[in-house]
């Protein structure tokens, strides 16, 4: 017995010898994101930074699915193993409200805000505190298959209208006309539809900007849209197009099968390229469609946070403003496929220009005039959202799948909306 | 006597003691790694735990008394028993199947035994990939292969039934296996000589199979069938790949909907609540495998 607490004394004190050094390694940090071109190109780019500063940076790019739920469980534990955090606009107030973020508002220079776009920087500004730096702004654009749109004898389609039109036109038992994403989920079905949504005038809450929460998702304006969405994605799209999300209306888009796809700027910038789809010398890039009340292009902004229990919160913001600098964005954007920068000086870097506009001509110019058309709030910028977008995007999914009717599905959506939220 | 007693009852003493302090780093393990949660997950059900809505740390059973009138739960609840009941038939049919094919092979030809077995190390995230491209038409080669002939293969993801056929065809894929192997160990451990004498006594092989085989396959058969249902009541992964919990809520399985209350909808205490029901009612079943465990073995 003597013997055997001995071997593991001495085992424990071998093993504490072992595993001492660390403890006087280099500054490091723990960064969590996940997959992107952005941040995949930043991953590889680790090296630069520990150049740069002696600070190793451990990037983990893990998938968005699993993201969530990796840093629920850190932040819930305040386990502090996140020095930086992938933070996405429609989870910033509601990261905050639970306190999971702290501001950098003073750790960061004036010289690097200054050169991230006004719109993106200003989304991530909540009670006059800085909470993250944006280095994505992806918005909804359109790809259209002109040589399709010519043998039908139609033209770009500028409203949803327009796109049932064009789409009977051009449908048939070989060819679908339109892919888009059906599967339920605030960052799925719910990226795409609003943007029916908002062209026939409808809206998720009575008067969002006038402060009143009160639920108006089951409006005649937004059963109208879902009509529409469902007609679209049922009688245009291609089979099985009930349960597309962007990779299979990407894949679908780059094999031919379908003339439209109506998705964020990451996806269109694939479909439009030459390297990554056999029919991108026949495919143009358009506004998405609008309706009665106009056009709302879809935006999706991402950026880099704080997380509270950071131990080293200006390491952590020196990365973040490696990571966001002209260089570094530069760099990204020509190894990878990602022209949704928010660093304003990379739009003036002659290689990138020419990388992107050897895609497609039109391709930074209509991304722009996205950009100016889109709404902030495009989703909700409310604590509640990610619970309400998975919600309401049930109820889209199962009108589309004709398990409900329109009106039926909105009602639901409309009863959930007000247990969430409490009401 | 006693004085050869003594020293032996102290040798068995110290080896027990041995044995004992042996047992304690598993002992911690399960504490630290199963026990500690658990309470962490009954202390939550009973709290008022909500990521965003703020928490008074009030105890009660307010999230028990809204089970009893939440749809969703009911729905979830109805799914997942669909699912249970139709994957864990699937695979036990055609686990046992196999295995009774696979005994008849003898030779080179067992080494075949592990290609059966394969589907059953597949991660089950892949699993739910590969069949999540299969049943996708525009992806799926089934498609493209019946498209030859001018046969539409219908879009199983897009109804209710159909998206419940496709999960329990994925999870038997990956499932068969474990009740193949079972039945396998069981129909090894019955002599040959029944079966001779059924054979000497003039029954076909299709009346020895259900008069003498099967009987003697119940106890196993009970068993893996119990061992898949509790392991059925955790459906995920399938589910959050292939279907998100769509079309509409026809696939969200309880445990799925106890995700999406703790991660969606932010309402800790009351996700916790859900899993502390399908932990009891899997306590419960794994109580009566035990006790049908030990009335087998003696």
């Amino acid at each position: 017995m003597k013997h055997l607490f001995t071997t593991a004394l001495v085992g424990t004190l071998a093993l504490g010898a072992s595993f001492s050094p660390t403890f006087a390694q280099a500054e490091e940090i723990n960064v969590v994101m996940f997959g992107m071109p952005f941040t995949n190109g930043l991953k590889e780019l680790a090296g630069d930074f520990e150049a740069e500063t002696g600070i190793k940076a451990n990037i983990d790019v893990i998938g968005q699915d699993v993201f969530e739920n990796r840093i629920t469980l850190s932040f819930t534990g305040a386990t502090g193993d996140i020095d930086v955090v992938h933070t996405p606009v429609i989870q910033v107030q509601r990261w905050i409200q639970a306190g999971w973020l702290q501001p950098m508002t003073d750790l960061v220079s004036a010289d690097t805000t200054s050169d991230i776009l006004a719109g993106p920087l200003g989304a991530y500004n909540v009670s006059g505190d800085q909470w993250a730096l944006p280095f994505f702004a992806g918005v909804g654009l359109m790809s259209y298959r002109e040589d399709l749109l010519e043998a039908a004898g139609a033209e770009v389609p500028q409203t949803w209208e327009d796109m049932l039109e064009v789409s009977a036109k051009i449908t048939n038992d070989d060819q679908a006309a339109i892919a888009l994403r059906a599967v339920p989920g605030q960052g799925f079905n719910m990226f795409i539809f609003p943007m029916v949504m908002r062209a026939y005038g409808g809206t998720f809450f009575a008067d969002y900007e006038g402060g009143d929460l009160t639920p108006a998702i089951n409006s005649p304006e937004n059963v109208e849209a879902l009509n529409v969405y469902t007609k679209l994605i049922n009688e245009y799209g291609p089979a099985g197009a009930g349960n597309f999300n962007f990779a299979e209306v990407n894949a679908a888009a780059k094999n031919g099968q379908i003339a439209f796809a109506v998705e964020g700027t990451g996806i269109i910038s694939q479909i439009v390229d030459p390297a990554q789809s056999k029919f991108a010398d026949v495919t143009g890039i358009a506004l998405p469609p609008g309706g009665p009340a106009g056009r709302s292009p879809a935006i999706g902004v991402h950026g880099m946070g704080i997380p509270a229990d950071a131990p080293n919160p200006e390491a952590s913001a020196k990365f973040i403003e490696w990571a966001v600098s002209a260089e570094t964005v530069s760099k990204i954007a020509l190894a990878q496929s990602f022209p949704d920068f928010t660093t304003a000086s990379v739009a003036e870097n002659a290689d990138v220009v020419a990388k992107y506009a050897a895609i497609h001509p039109d391709f930074l110019k209509t991304r722009v005039a996205a950009l100016d058309l889109a709404i902030g709030h495009y989703r909700p910028l409310i604590p509640e959202w990610p619970a309400l977008g998975q919600a309401i995007g049930e109820s889209v999914n199962a009108a589309i799948n004709g398990l409900m009717t329109a009106e039926e599905a909105l009602e639901q959506a409309e009863a959930d909306m007000r247990d969430i939220l409490g009401l | 006597m006693t004085q050869l007693a003594s020293p032996r009852r102290g040798a068995t003493y110290e080896l027990q003691r041995g044995y004992r302090l042996m047992m304690v780093p598993a002992i911690l393990a399960v504490g630290i790694f199963a026990i500690v949660p658990l309470i962490g997950m009954f202390g939550l059900a009973f709290s008022d735990y909500h990521l965003i809505r703020g928490t008074s740390w009030e105890f009660g059973f307010r999230n028990f008394a809204k089970m009893l009138s939440d749809k969703r739960l009911m729905n979830s609840i109805y799914v997942m028993a669909s699912l249970s009941f139709f994957g864990v038939a699937a695979q036990v049919i055609i686990g046992s199947a196999i295995a009774v094919g696979l005994q008849k092979i003898t030779g080179k030809w067992r080494v075949g035994r592990v290609l059966f077995l394969l589907p059953y190390a597949v991660p089950h995230v892949a699993v739910a990939l590969i069949w999540l491209s299969l049943f996708t038409p525009t992806l799926s080669p089934i498609n493209a292969f019946f498209d030859l002939f001018g046969i539409t293969v219908p879009a199983f993801l897009t109804s209710q039934s159909g998206a419940i056929f496709a999960i329990v065809v994925a999870d038997t894929w990956t499932n068969f296996p474990f009740a193949m192997l079972i039945i396998m160990a069981a129909l090894q451990g019955i002599s040959p000589d029944l079966e001779e004498a059924a054979a000497i006594d003039g029954a076909t092989r299709i009346k020895t199979f259900i008069f003498i085989t099967l009987p003697l396959l119940a106890p196993a058969l009970l068993m893996v069938t119990l061992f898949r249902f509790i392991d059925s009541l955790k459906h995920f992964p399938m589910i959050f790949v292939m279907t998100k919990g769509g079309p509409g809520r026809s696939t969200q399985a309880t445990n799925y909907y106890a995700y999406v209350q703790t991660f969606g909808n932010e309402n800790v205490a009351y996700g916790a609540a859900i899993a502390v029901m399908l932990f009891l009612m899997a306590a419960l079943i794994a109580y009566y495998v035990a006790k049908l465990n030990q009335r087998v073995t003696t």
